[in-house]
């Protein structure tokens, strides 16, 4: 992007932002959000002040005071929350999904499979990040899936900034797929996904300690590529988390058995049926990514899928990290929110949703902030209410204190037409 | 109340059965027409107590939002709406204090039962691929009821639906308005003289699935081509049947099962279900209706509806739209979030749907957010008039606003008790009625019995939850 398009998008998103009065405000600028509803890591600070300066939070309390030409925004009956997190997603590299030349989030070629970094085809310009930025989303994983080989990649941490450096980890996990979907890329068996990925491991172990060896030509062949080893090596020392997608109960035992097993940093993804052995995942799992509103038995995997998944695994002390809603986890990356409302509407306890959509996947993938508390950077969404209900709206989304621009491609389309609709009914 | 009851029997089923019929020669010209009637339903509604239902804030469908107010539910119809109803002798009273009621919500644009969970090519029976024009299969001839979707949509409100096939095809066969009640057939789920409906599809989807095997269409301007081809053939078979009905004696003419369901959409008696995301097409569609003067009910998924909203009111179109579903294609490109709101601005029949087994369970979540992005852009959109999307609106494209849809006097007693304002996350199905029966109560689990599919398919002691 040039800088003229830059200075464009900034200036464009100091006049269309928000419905609150707004006055330009550089990052460095006190803002003082008063009598909101704050949702802090560990509970609900009903009508409280929360004051920021240079784009960190400097204060959360009754009746703050802030320095006379700080901004003040009278956040009565709003709520702010940290940005939130979508733990599974193509964004930036996903446009349009029919269209191939848009996609880029598997590989086609089986010397290339824990080895491709999604970050590589990471489009920062694509329109799916502003339509998610303003509807309060600021960070998410962006995840390869798998094609070639059991392996997909390497995930992406980015954030949906609307200037500088968007992917803040262009590796900050590999991930895997066994279930069904390994069967299928295995040729037909789970035992088979289960023996090639137990090759794969020792294999990277080897390579790992056996490098000049290999070099000299002194070691036996391996099944994957060197590179593909090489992208495995932080996996298999225990280093970097390795994502594997599970839905069916044995599924994921087999998957906690190989963590165990290989002394991995494990992360469940999918785990549909995760409520019936959530003990153990709560043992062997850092943390689980899914969507708490699959509740159908849309595969023979996940004939367990249930509404109560993530209250139940909650409960066990597994981490929850929500992503959703639905299938359209990325282009309404967003709505990950609408399934987290639904998972307190199915008894999960509501400060937990929320932190399934910022303080788990902060601290799980080493991202700073993602919680409401004094030092963090300001990276925060006002609603104008309830943040899960659909009928609240985001009046202003900061990251690190720079208020974000509300206006996408979607909103010039819809101002667009709204115009000539109302010539029309003149 | 059984009486009424039987009023509800289809009069096809009537007409058909033996005894109804003066003794007539098989090759009687009567019988011939006859016989293309569409299939019975052997729905009957199911006797049940009067029941008064207290209290409650009723969202009427018709844009009325009632606080505070009684409706008794009698024979299967809405007997009456108002304050302080007096309790007729045995009837039931459900207290409604605090709760919402609605009409019974309505997906115009499901594929529960033709694409069933768990999805599997053996279950998949929605999309005949092998022909751009099949407008000779019929949706409820896939239908496999023992599907475990409908219950979750029942827990979510939804009393009545409309199963189409799939989009790959310009004519992708009939529809089928069912009723959200267990059956082990599907005449047994069949809407009782629901009109029928044909599915078609422009756009992208024709063009690709033809276009891969290299036969046409290829290009959307095969697909008018494809399109215009079949209605010049139903016209020409819709002249040899009023010639043959004219004549009174005579051969009929040989049954064409595509040409007869295409000839039923120009005598107006099947509703066009039209899947078509970009305003350009809707209007070439439009064109193409009144060359062969035909009407169309709904444009489907209608993503850029917002774009011809003003055509569409002058048309008498409804648009079935999603609340934000984008980014698939191309032709889903120029979503957005306030389409609903803007075809409703435009004074156009906007209504909600699923056509997805996780929404279909929580329309009441997709109208609450279509009404908030229409609120944000500055637009005055009251519950009372959003829940129309979901239900008057939606029963509008059926051609069964007659029936249901609102909470008037008279209609289908189908109606949804809501722990709290619907248009909360928080708010659950509390109780929900078809015909006045009831069929869900959060409070009793098990009160229709699950369906077949979730008997210890995870643990033989138990159900599928």
């Amino acid at each position: 992007m040039s800088a003229t398009s830059k200075l464009r998008r900034w200036f464009g998103a100091l006049v269309a932002a928000s419905g609150l009065s707004v006055t330009a405000s550089l990052a460095a600028d006190a803002v003082l959000i008063s009598n909101a509803d704050v949702y802090t890591p560990h509970g609900i600070k009903a009508s409280t002040d929360v004051l920021i300066r240079d784009g960190v939070i400097r204060a959360i309390g009754p009746e703050l005071w802030a320095p006379d030409n700080a901004r003040r925004i009278d956040a009565t009956g709003m709520s702010l929350t940290p940005g939130f997190f979508n733990g599974d997603t193509h964004l930036g590299v996903e446009e349009i999904s029919a269209i191939e030349s848009t996609v880029d989030t598997s590989s086609g070629d089986p010397r290339v499979t824990a080895a491709m970094k999604v970050a590589d085809g990471f489009n920062p310009d694509s329109i799916l990040i502003p339509h998610n930025r303003m509807q309060g989303l600021t960070h998410a994983l962006v995840t390869p899936e798998s094609n070639a080989g059991l392996f997909a990649g390497q995930a992406a941490l980015i954030t949906l900034n609307s200037h500088g450096q968007q992917i803040l980890n262009d590796s900050v996990a590999v991930v895997l797929s066994l279930g069904e979907s390994g069967q299928h890329l295995a040729g037909g068996s789970r035992a088979v996904a289960m023996a090639l990925v137990r090759e794969a491991l020792d294999d990277a172990k080897d390579y790992a300690a056996n490098k000049a060896a290999v070099r000299r030509g002194e070691r036996r062949d391996y099944a994957l590529s060197l590179q593909d080893l090489n992208a495995l090596g932080p996996v298999v020392s225990g280093r970097k988390p390795l994502i594997v997608h599970v839905e069916r109960a044995d599924d994921i035992l087999r998957a906690l058995k190989l963590g165990k097993d290989y002394g991995l940093k494990l992360i469940l993804a999918g785990v549909s049926e995760g409520w019936r052995v959530a003990d153990e995942i709560a043992a062997g799992a850092k943390a689980v990514i899914f969507d708490p509103i699959h509740n159908l038995p849309d595969a023979y995997e996940s004939l367990g899928a249930r509404l109560d998944n993530a209250r139940i695994m909650q409960q066990a002390g597994v981490k929850l990290i929500f992503t959703g809603m639905g299938w359209q986890n990325t282009h309404n990356a967003f709505l990950v929110r609408q399934s987290a409302g639904n998972a307190v509407a199915n008894g999960l306890d509501k400060l937990a949703a929320i932190n399934a959509m910022t303080l788990n996947p902060a601290e799980v993938f080493g991202l700073k902030g993602g919680k409401l508390a004094v030092g963090s950077p300001a990276t925060l969404v006002l609603w104008s209410g309830d943040p899960l209900e659909m009928l609240s709206e985001p009046e202003m989304v900061l990251i690190e204190g720079r208020e974000m621009s509300l206006v996408s491609r979607a909103t010039r389309l819809r101002d667009r037409y709204f115009r000539r609709l109302q010539a029309h009914s003149r | 109340m059984t009486l009424k009851g039987l009023s509800l029997i289809p009069l096809a089923a009537l007409l058909l059965s033996a005894c109804s019929q003066p003794v007539k020669p098989p090759a009687e010209p009567d019988d011939a027409v006859e016989a293309r009637k569409p299939y019975g339903s052997t729905y009957q509604v199911p006797s049940s107590p009067v029941t008064l239902i207290r209290g409650a804030t009723v969202l009427t469908g018709d844009g009325r939002q009632l606080n505070r107010t009684d409706v008794l539910l009698s024979n299967g119809r809405i007997e009456a709406v108002g304050a302080n109803i007096p309790l007729p002798e045995g009837a039931r009273v459900v207290p409604g204090n605090g709760k919402w009621l609605t009409p019974g919500l309505i997906d115009v644009h499901s594929h529960m039962g033709v694409y069933p969970a768990p999805e599997t090519i053996n279950h998949a029976d929605g999309n005949e691929m092998t022909s751009p024009v099949t407008a000779e299969v019929w949706a409820e001839h896939s239908v496999w009821p023992q599907d475990p979707q409908y219950e979750k949509a029942l827990a979510g409100g939804v009393t009545t639906f409309q199963v189409l096939p799939g989009s790959a095809n310009l004519f992708g066969g009939r529809g089928v308005t069912l009723k959200n009640v267990a059956s082990v057939t599907v005449q047994g789920m069949k809407f009782p003289d629901a009109p029928h409906s044909l599915k078609m599809a422009c756009g992208e989807n024709p063009k690709r699935v033809y276009g891969e095997k290299g036969t046409m269409p290829s290009t959307r301007m095969g697909n008018m081509a494809g399109f215009r081809k079949a209605w010049i053939d139903a016209v020409e078979y819709r002249e040899k049947w009023r010639a043959y009905e004219k004549k009174k004696n005579g051969k009929p003419p040989k049954r064409d099962l595509k040409l007869e369901t295409l000839m039923g959409v120009l005598d107006g008696e099947i509703r066009i279900h039209n899947h078509c995301y970009r305003a350009d097409e809707m209007a070439q569609m439009i064109d193409l209706s009144k060359e062969f003067s035909y009407t169309i009910a709904a444009f489907h998924h209608a993503v850029e509806a917002y774009k011809v909203a003003p055509l569409l009111a002058q048309e008498n179109i409804c648009a079935v739209m999603w609340a934000d579903w984008w980014g698939f294609k191309q032709e889903a490109f120029d979503m957005v979030r306030e389409n609903l709101a803007l075809v409703d601005y435009a004074k156009a029949c906007a209504v909600i749907h699923s056509d997805d087994g996780i929404q279909v369970q929580r329309l009441n979540q997709e109208v609450a957010k279509a009404m908030s992005a229409g609120r944000r852009m500055g637009l005055d959109i009251t519950r009372a008039h959003a829940i129309r999307w979901v239900t008057l609106n939606a029963a509008k494209s059926l051609g069964l606003d007659d029936r249901i849809g609102s909470i008037t006097a008279g209609k289908n007693a189908d109606l949804v008790l809501w722990s709290s304002d619907p248009f909360s996350i928080y708010s659950k199905a509390d109780k929900v009625w078809i015909d006045g029966v009831l069929r869900f109560d959060s409070g009793k689990p098990g009160l229709t019995p699950t369906r077949d599919f979730n008997l210890g398919v995870l643990n033989p002691e138990e159900d599928r939850p």
